[in-house]
């Protein structure tokens, strides 16, 4: 299985692109579509043991070290998910059909190396397969050579590769403190010499690294850019899931297996995380862009992961993966309905918009469950893990951190409910009177993601006994 | 595997700490996009350079060797994308100049 989840994706590439001419161009939709239900369905399948034993053959082709366990597990089944909707988005918002396949393409590509990332055991391949997504991601950001998009992917580009050096340094340090890339080795070199400041340097240009791939606060920069600038499909990719596979998952990962839940990496995580929470939701109420304000929402949300991680205790871990699961559904879910606004009105500057919820009512509904799980409001799914996160802040004893994420809290519903009463309620304006939904993969796609947002806060318990606390053994054994 | 004599060794390093140097000074002080990417190269060649001095004092230089082929491989690929996306930019705007990338702002 570990093995398989890389060599999936490199045969539908394959297949992708077998030389039938026009005729798999057509069809790319429809094998990108079968493939990545493919894939949700192989990882049922290995969840549920019923793969068969032919592992061992396959893993002897490859010489890493890779594993997978229910935390890898949880987000492959979130990449799938999200990469379904942007396919489905891409359908109607991509309308040259050379460009749709090169996208296609390039989703293949990128969920092959977010599916490396979740099952990575060895410091370098995970740098690896952080290249091959992000480098998927510059080619699909700019894919349809506009000058904002050209201008958001350099962006990223630019601060990617300082990100990759950062961790390339570190990489060295700590490979001459061990000898070796793995996770194990490192863990214990780093338990046997951890007060060394070279090695604590080591880890926090680290962290500093993962933090501007996360887009955490003061390395946000190219965040918001590269959000609006990129075309619908692949904001909804790189929103969803990408920076949170790059940034968020591998933090976590690293985090628990390699540095240890130290108090200097707590507080540096603490402070990281308090910070992008704040700067991102006082940002995000000044936006007039629909999608640079999801991006600023982002940015904070992503800061109550951070914060849950920081706290170093079981309960607070457990709050970080749930937000971690509720905050690629339901962001993606907003990005899918801006990408929908977009489509059917051809606007993004919210003030020009206006009681668009008559006329477009699955786009509206939708996206007020996503705001309800978004800004905490129960029994959606977002109230659970954020309360979960301030419990675990104010049960360790960070108070002062607590009140400002419950503070933040508020913004979060303030900075929302501006959009939902520009975007889609009141009176239609006169000159969007004709505006229809935008399509049938919208509808399907925002939906879906509705359900689960919707399922996972009513059947919070069950989703949390058996979702989220095997996710967690993988953290903290 | 041959021993370098140790004064060698520290001018390797030296010249490693200016490889790396040169690079944040490339980015900090142009305001061109093809000199922006050369001083990138600086830098990932100046941890390749690190990468490679930690293999010889580990004694591990199989290990360092696969390290450093794939980093290369990987640094290639990252920069033709932006090779590809600064020349789409000049394309557009018929210069190189970072300047006309301030367009997206709130």
């Amino acid at each position: 299985m570990p093995s398989l989840v890389i060599l999936v994706p490199l045969i539908a590439l394959l297949i992708l692109n077998l030389p039938l001419g026009e005729v798999m161009r057509k069809a790319s939709f429809w094998v990108a579509l079968g493939f990545f239900i493919f894939q949700t369905v192989l990882l049922f399948c290995h969840h549920f043991r019923c793969i068969c034993g032919s592992e061992r053959f396959i893993n002897s082709f490859f010489g890493m070290d890779v594993s997978v366990d229910h935390l890898s597990f949880m987000v492959m089944f979130l990449v799938n998910i999200v990469a379904l909707t942007s396919l489905l988005v891409a359908r109607h918002a991509i309308k040259d059909s050379d460009a749709r396949f090169n996208f296609i393409n390039l989703i293949v590509i990128a969920s092959a190396g977010m599916n490396g990332v979740t099952v990575a055991k060895d410091i370098f391949s995970l740098y690896v397969f952080l290249e091959v997504t992000a480098v998927a991601l510059f080619i699909a950001i700019a894919l349809q050579r506009e000058p904002r998009a050209l201008e958001g992917a350099f962006k990223y580009i630019l601060l990617s590769s300082i990100a990759t050096v950062m961790m390339l340094t570190s990489i060295a340090v700590l490979f001459f403190a061990a000898g070796d890339t793995s996770f194990a080795s490192l863990k214990s070199a780093l338990q046997v010499s951890g007060k060394s400041p070279v090695l604590l340097a080591a880890i926090g240009v680290f962290i500093c690294g993962l933090f501007i791939k996360g887009g955490l606060v003061p390395f946000h920069g190219w965040l918001p850019d590269a959000y609006s600038a990129a075309p619908a499909p692949v904001s909804v990719l790189l929103a969803g899931i990408v920076t949170k596979v790059s940034g968020i998952y591998t933090l976590m990962r690293l985090v628990a297996a390699v540095f240890g839940f130290k108090a200097a990496v707590c507080d540096v995580l603490l402070f990281g995380g308090t910070l992008s929470i704040l700067v991102g939701a006082f940002a995000a109420l000044g936006q007039k862009d629909f999608k640079r304000m999801l991006a600023y929402s982002s940015i904070s949300q992503v800061g109550y992961i951070i914060v849950g991680l920081g706290t170093g205790t079981a309960l607070g871990i457990a709050g970080a993966i749930f937000h971690f699961f509720n905050h690629a559904i339901f962001k993606t879910l907003l990005f899918v309905n801006a990408a929908a606004v977009e489509e059917s009105t051809g606007l993004r500057n919210m003030n020009k918009m206006g009681g668009l919820s008559s006329r477009m009512p699955v786009t509206g509904a939708t996206s007020v469950m996503a705001l309800l799980s978004n800004a905490g409001i129960p029994p959606l799914a977002g109230f659970w893990s954020k309360v979960i996160i301030i419990i675990a802040l104010w049960v360790s004893g960070r108070y002062a951190y607590a009140v400002i994420a419950i503070l933040a809290a508020v913004v979060t519903l303030a900075y929302l409910l501006i959009m939902q009463r520009k975007v889609f309620f009141g009176n239609i304006r006169p000159e969007l009177d004709g505006t229809k939904e935008a399509g049938p993969g919208y509808v399907i796609a925002s939906v879906v993601l509705a359900a689960i947002t919707v399922g996972a806060g009513i059947f919070f318990p069950y989703v949390f006994d058996h979702v989220i606390i095997p996710a967690r053994s993988a953290l903290l054994p | 595997m041959t021993q370098v004599s140790w004064p060698m060794f520290l001018m390797y390093c030296y010249f490693t700490a200016f490889v790396f140097i040169a690079g944040i000074y490339c980015i900090l002080a142009t305001r061109r996009l093809i000199r922006i990417m050369i001083g990138l190269e600086l830098l990932t060649k100046g941890v390749t350079l690190l990468l490679i001095a930690v293999g010889y004092l580990m004694n591990n230089t199989g290990l360092t060797q696969a390290l450093v082929i794939t980093l290369i491989v990987i640094e290639v690929v990252v920069i033709a994308t932006m090779g590809g996306i600064v020349l789409s930019v000049y394309r557009v705007h018929n210069s190189l100049e970072s300047k006309y990338l301030r367009k997206l702002k709130w």
